[in-house]
């Protein structure tokens, strides 16, 4: 084949693929920020190239490899950094030693690159510049990212400062300079730089020490500004890197103010010095309310550990105070004693617990106790010595009520013993002198002495039977009682009692019938006359009035009612002197009287009292000092068709038919009297002392018409023998005679069908009758 | 009149390209005196006022200031004066007479072996200054001066120009590892400062002539 020339067509294509490659080259240092050597010849006025300072200066490869006018090196710069840059050349081709300037060249495309060039010019032995070679670096992307650093740095007060290790200079920035004051520049010494600032901060530069910072740590430090000398607060960090253009270390930092936001932390820190003395000083006041308290205070945790005792727990308790930190207040309660402390958690507490005091005595703390959020607090009182002190009180006014009664049992055994004595004397001389005439056969004018010892024993019996029925032990033989007839049959004995000084006015005209035991109210009339008239020394008036009332729920003091009842009030109202106040008090108090040791019982009123209250009634007194007193005694009303009581003509004494009767009582002169008066009555006794030997008879005898037993037996009681003889003897009557009996008082609820009973003591008339009225002999 | 003897940037850099001629024919010298490699570099120049050149150099350092001075006479007239502290006066001069003198003879020799340097430099610089800007200038001999910033330039004797000002250069040496930074200090009348700027129009426009 022959080789044909190139053609046109061959010539446009090659040029295209040049340029193709051109372009690729372009692109490649563009990515790789290449580096472009230069070699000038300074006597041979020739510039010489690689490939890549042509490529970034637009000049042709082959050409600047070999050898282009030196003017080609200026051609592609930009217009505005001509001059500067030719200036500069022409120092080193003058003899200047070092070139480094940056400059934008002219690309291709009509954009521009900024390179940083660095050269030195090579001397001859004659100190004459033959070459002037350097080296040319794409430095667009670092110049953007330069002029983001300054506007970053102007906008946000930011000076740089950089120092290679040895030098005695700092490279900086004009914002540098302007935040200590300085003339801009952008070299400044160390020392120049350290002496504006503060002698007790750190500076700028640590020349004495190589000993890198912590990374990124800010160093504050204050400065007096060098042209107007005002302090500023600084901050710098910065951080030591390889210095690349020699042996050792630079350091990289950026300086800035900081004085506002050390002035607003200074006046923070003031502020808070402020609040925490405030603070301070309520703390002290609070701490020593804390040491001083004589109570005990303590925090509490919610499991009732203690987190704080106040030094009052060592004088109360004998605990010091910081020992107790971590206890909790249950190991200190005393045995037995564990599950008083309540649930602290459960808000405000009160509440008394006894403690143990570290001497092992006891102590009773009075506590109060409020919950905030996870404490509780917690304040104690000593009460052991008020509680001591409470005790001793009642169990003085205890040893004071005990004496007050002995004094009182005193004052009613001297009444009682005066009176029995008196008694006794009447029936022991009676019985003696009626002895003495039967033995001298005088039996003429023996009736008289044997009634005066009647008389007496009647007496006897009756005052036994006041001091019981005071007792509440006499048992209440209630019935339909006319008021009216009841009165109007004492009536004699009243004016007889009341002496000739006393009129005597009865008004009970229209009154309604009342249940009630009729020997207790002539007794309680009886009392209550017998006061009227000795609080009428000089005479006056007795009235006893009956009225028909219908009381309702609380109008009269001590009658509890469900429902409006009708009661008859008797009123029994003196014209005497009256009494104060503080008697009136006492008047129902048992063995309260004004009366002279021996003349009085005391029981009067407080009989009346007990006989009202029994009777389901109630007793009201008024009375004031010379006005006289009016005692009202409140009974129930009966039935109108209950009128007719059972009422014996006295003196004729019904007599038996053989009857056979079961005497029980082991009182040996009762049981013979009362077989003695059964016998002479007509009926058939036996007689038997106990229970056992009573069981016996029924069973051989079950014929027997009557058991008459006391209550009181030995052994099995008389209620509890009746029980037995009615297994025996099914419908066997009963009757019980009792001088006193604790389980019988209510008479209705002691007693069973065919059952009656007999008070001691008892004449032989009121025996004869009731036996008869049991056995269906008299109605 | 200051807005007539201000530099613009353009100028202000064609000044230090002068400049730094100087100090390269000067660091050259000194290599040739010491047998080492000595660098000088002049990062930055201002303009200043006699007391602010004071207080610049006030601000900067804080010790006792040693200075070689020396008066120079043609086209621009004044006084050079090559500043260091004291302390970087005793490295410089221990680093240009070697480890081989013995630290007794030291300050002995320290005026001396200062004003030589000083010399040395101030010669080139301003040498190469007018070479550059095509005239020649005449120097006195070098005396070294002592005392503070505030003295170096408010005495009448050391500040011969009323109403003058201050072209004040920073040097950085490097010098058998010793970094030693210094200040060149060109005291100049105002005509000196206007017929400075002239002929730094005047290298601009040649050295830029053949751009077009």
């Amino acid at each position: 084949m022959v080789d044909t020339p190139p053609t046109a067509e061959t010539l446009a294509r090659l040029e295209a693929q040049v340029a193709e490659a051109q372009q690729r080259l372009n692109l490649t240092l563009d990515a790789a920020g290449a580096t472009g050597k230069w070699h000038w010849d300074i006597p041979g006025k020739l510039l010489r190239g690689d490939a890549s300072f042509a490529t970034l200066t637009g000049e042709d490869t082959l050409a600047l490899a070999a050898g282009l006018p030196t003017s080609s090196f200026f051609r592609g710069i930009h217009p505005d950094d001509q001059k500067r840059i030719r200036l500069a050349v022409a120092a080193m081709l003058s003899g200047a030693e070092l070139f480094e300037k940056d400059f934008r060249l002219r690309r291709p495309d009509g954009g521009l690159r900024w390179v940083h060039a660095k050269g030195r010019t090579l001397f001859d032995e004659n100190d004459q510049p033959m070459r002037f070679v350097g080296h040319l670096v794409d430095i667009t992307e670092q110049k953007r990212v330069q002029e983001q650093l300054r506007v970053a740095q102007t906008a946000g007060g930011i000076g740089t400062f950089e120092h290679a290790e040895g030098y005695g200079t700092v490279q900086v920035s004009p914002q540098f300079c302007s935040l200590l004051g300085l003339h801009p520049t952008r070299i400044l010494p160390i020392a120049t730089i350290n002496r504006l600032i503060h002698p007790d901060d750190p500076p700028i530069i640590a020349v004495t020490t190589t000993e890198p910072e912590a990374v990124g740590r800010p160093v504050e430090f204050r400065i007096t500004r060098a042209d107007t000398a005002e302090p500023r607060w600084l901050a710098r960090r910065g951080e030591y890197v390889r210095d690349l253009s020699g042996p050792g270390m630079r350091y990289i930092g950026v300086a800035y103010d900081i004085t506002a936001s050390k002035l607003t932390e200074e006046r923070l820190r003031r502020a808070n010095e402020g609040l925490s003395e405030r603070v301070r000083e309520r703390t002290q006041d609070l701490n020593r309310v804390w040491q001083n308290s004589r109570d005990l205070l303590v925090v509490l945790d919610l499991a009732g550990r203690i987190r704080a005792a106040n030094p009052a727990w060592h004088e109360a308790l004998g605990y010091d105070p910081i020992q107790m930190e971590g206890r909790t207040l249950a190991e200190l309660i005393a045995d037995g004693e564990a599950t008083a402390l309540p649930d602290l958690a459960a808000g405000t507490k009160r509440f008394e617990i006894p403690l143990r005091h570290a001497d092992g005595s006891l102590r009773t703390i009075s506590w109060t106790t409020s919950r905030e959020a996870s404490s509780v607090y917690a304040y104690g009182r000593d009460i052991t010595i008020e509680r001591e002190q409470a005790a001793a009180l009642q169990e003085a006014e205890a040893r004071l009520r005990q004496s007050q009664k002995m004094e009182a049992v005193g004052q009613l055994t001297g009444g009682i013993a005066h009176d029995f004595n008196n008694m006794l004397t009447g029936i022991m001389g009676a019985v003696d002198i009626v002895k003495r005439r039967i033995k001298a056969g005088r039996l003429d004018d023996i009736d008289r002495f044997m009634d005066a010892a009647t008389v007496s024993a009647q007496r006897a019996a009756s005052l036994t039977h006041r001091l019981l029925a005071f007792s509440r032990r006499q048992s209440l033989e209630r019935r339909q009682v006319e008021i009216t007839e009841l009165v109007l049959g004492m009536t004699e004995l009243l004016d007889r009692t009341l002496g000739e000084q006393v009129t005597l006015e009865v008004d009970l005209a229209g009154a309604w019938p009342i249940v009630t035991d009729s020997n207790q109210l002539e007794n309680a009339i009886l009392n209550l006359a017998i006061n009227a008239r000795d609080a009428m020394p000089d005479g006056g008036k007795l009235r006893i009035a009956a009225r028909n009332v219908t009381l309702k729920p609380g109008q009269v003091a001590g009658l509890t009612l469900e429902r409006p009842k009708d009661f008859v009030a008797i009123d029994v109202a003196d014209t005497g002197h009256g009494m104060p106040l503080d008697v009136l008090d006492k008047a129902f108090d048992p063995f309260f009287t004004t009366k002279p040791i021996g003349q009085g019982t005391g029981l009067g009123l407080s009989m009346v009292y007990g006989f009202a209250q029994q009777s389901g009634g109630a007793v009201e007194i008024h009375s004031s000092v010379g006005e006289g007193t009016t005692i009202a005694i409140y009974l129930p009303r009966g039935h109108d068709s209950d009128q007719h009581a059972a009422s014996v003509a006295a003196g004729d004494v019904p007599r038996g038919a053989g009857e056979r009767v079961l005497v029980v009582e082991d009182d040996e002169s009762v049981r013979l009297l009362v077989v003695e008066v059964l016998r002479d009555l007509g009926y058939s006794p036996l007689e038997a002392t106990e229970a056992d030997s009573a069981i016996e008879h029924l069973r051989r005898n079950p014929e027997l018409d009557l058991l008459i037993s006391d209550v009181g037996l030995p052994g099995m009681n008389g209620r509890q023998l009746a029980e037995v003889a009615r297994e025996v003897i099914p419908d066997l009557k009963v009757l019980f005679m009792t001088g006193y009996a604790a389980g019988a008082a209510n008479r209705d609820e002691f007693l069973g069908e065919g059952m009656d009973m007999i008070t001691k003591p008892f004449d032989l008339e009121r025996l004869g009758t009731k036996i008869k009225q049991m056995l269906g002999g008299v109605d | 009149m200051i807005e007539d003897i201000s530099l613009d940037e353009l100028e202000r850099d064609a000044l230090t390209e002068v400049v730094n001629i100087g100090v390269s024919r000067a660091a050259a010298g000194l290599r040739k005196m010491v047998g080492q490699q000595v660098l000088l570099s002049v990062p930055a120049l201002e303009i200043v006022t006699y007391p602010a050149a004071a207080a610049l150099i006030g601000q900067r350092e804080s010790e006792e200031l040693v200075a070689v001075r020396q008066d120079f006479e043609g086209a621009f007239s004044g006084r050079a004066m090559l500043i260091f502290p004291e302390t970087k006066s005793m490295e410089l001069v221990r680093a240009v007479v070697g480890d081989d003198v013995a630290a007794e003879d030291l300050p002995d020799m320290e005026v001396e072996a200062l004003a030589e340097t000083g010399n040395v430099i101030l010669n080139n610089c301003l040498g190469t200054m007018a070479n550059m800007l095509q005239q020649s200038l005449r120097l006195s001999l070098p005396v070294v001066v002592r005392g503070s910033g505030g003295q170096l330039f408010a005495d009448p004797s050391a500040t011969p120009i009323e109403g003058g000002l201050v072209l004040f250069l920073y040097i950085d040496f490097t010098i058998r590892e010793h970094n030693i930074r210094g200040y060149i200090a060109m005291l100049m009348d105002l005509p000196s400062l206007a017929t400075l700027k002239l002929l730094i129009a005047d290298f601009i426009a040649r050295v830029t002539a053949d751009i077009d």
